[in-house]
């Protein structure tokens, strides 16, 4: 996913830049809205087809939530925090950390809500922060605690950075690392709606 | 409001009507569409006078968000586990590692 999401972003800066015309470069874009919308009806079928996980989150109860309230609240607050430093509005910092980790949604949809810019810090930072996962799980495995290496995953924990919870933590950690991920992945949509609307 | 409807639709879709084995076939299509999108954020990108000398400080700019929001999550979710999840030594149970 990480090679076509750079290699159309290359392509369209590509394209904008040398080969479309003004008017050509809005057409195109007038393509995006519609594909996000297919996008999130799309994205709303992979959460609520996730039928084992709502099971687990039953049976832990409230405790399963305590990790992905913590990713959400920490992530969004630091958007906050960081958006006057950035040269940001604090709505579009916000909605770029409120992607979670989801870089190729993050750019797209934060592209679509708060403008081309805003779209590619997006992109970048959630890229760095699942590739920055990596190699911060089996550190803070060792020096914090299992459960905290699923934070910087945030909503990649179900998937891509997975393998490396079942590598370096154990079956329950990585029972909390997949719900976590699902549950900020129905999530990040939701946030970075929420705050490019509102703020 | 649109896009959390859309989510929404899809997601009651996926719970009782989408069948498991097209989930494959689903992920699929949202690659397609994820690329269409990024595709059409370049083309807005590059279509921008001076985007090629913004782009150093995009870089810097989503390296300090980058680094704020893992801080920001593991700065809630330590203690709180460490509280509510860690089990600790001495009472009859173990730590996990």
């Amino acid at each position: 996913m990480i090679l076509i999401a750079a290699v159309s972003l290359v392509l369209g800066v590509a394209c904008g830049r040398w080969l479309f015309s003004p008017e050509a470069a809005q057409a195109v874009e007038c393509l995006s809205e519609p594909a996000l919308w297919l996008l999130m009806f799309s994205v709303g079928i992979s959460v609520g087809g996730s039928r084992e996980i709502f099971h687990k989150i039953r049976q832990y109860h409230v405790k399963v939530l305590l990790i992905p309230a913590g990713v959400v609240v920490g992530s969004c607050l630091a958007g906050a925090l960081c958006a006057r430093l950035c040269g940001l509005p604090l709505g579009a910092a916000m909605a770029v950390t409120g992607g979670l980790g989801w870089y190729s949604l993050a750019g797209a949809m934060v592209g679509e809500l708060a403008g081309p810019e805003a779209g590619s810090v997006a992109f970048l930072s959630n890229l760095m922060r699942e590739m920055a996962s990596f190699a911060l799980i089996p550190l803070l495995v060792k020096h914090l605690n299992p459960y905290t290496a699923i934070a910087p995953a945030a909503a990649t924990s179900e998937d891509t950075t997975l393998p490396m919870m079942i590598k370096y933590t154990s079956g329950d950690v990585v029972l909390m690392s997949v719900v976590n991920g699902v549950i900020c992945s129905a999530a990040a949509p939701l946030l970075m709606n929420l705050f490019c609307r509102l703020l | 409001m649109t896009i959390l409807i859309l989510m929404c639709a899809g997601a009651a879709v996926g719970l009782w009507l989408f069948p498991a084995r097209w989930q494959k076939g689903n992920a699929k299509v949202q690659a397609g569409l994820t690329a269409v999108l990024i595709f059409c954020m370049g083309v807005s990108l590059g279509a921008r006078p001076g985007f090629f000398e913004e782009l150093a400080s995009l870089g810097l700019k989503s390296l300090v968000l980058c680094g704020a929001s893992i801080l920001g999550s593991v700065a809630l979710v330590y203690p709180l586990t460490q509280r509510f999840l860690v089990k600790r030594p001495g009472k009859g149970r173990e730590e996990k590692k």
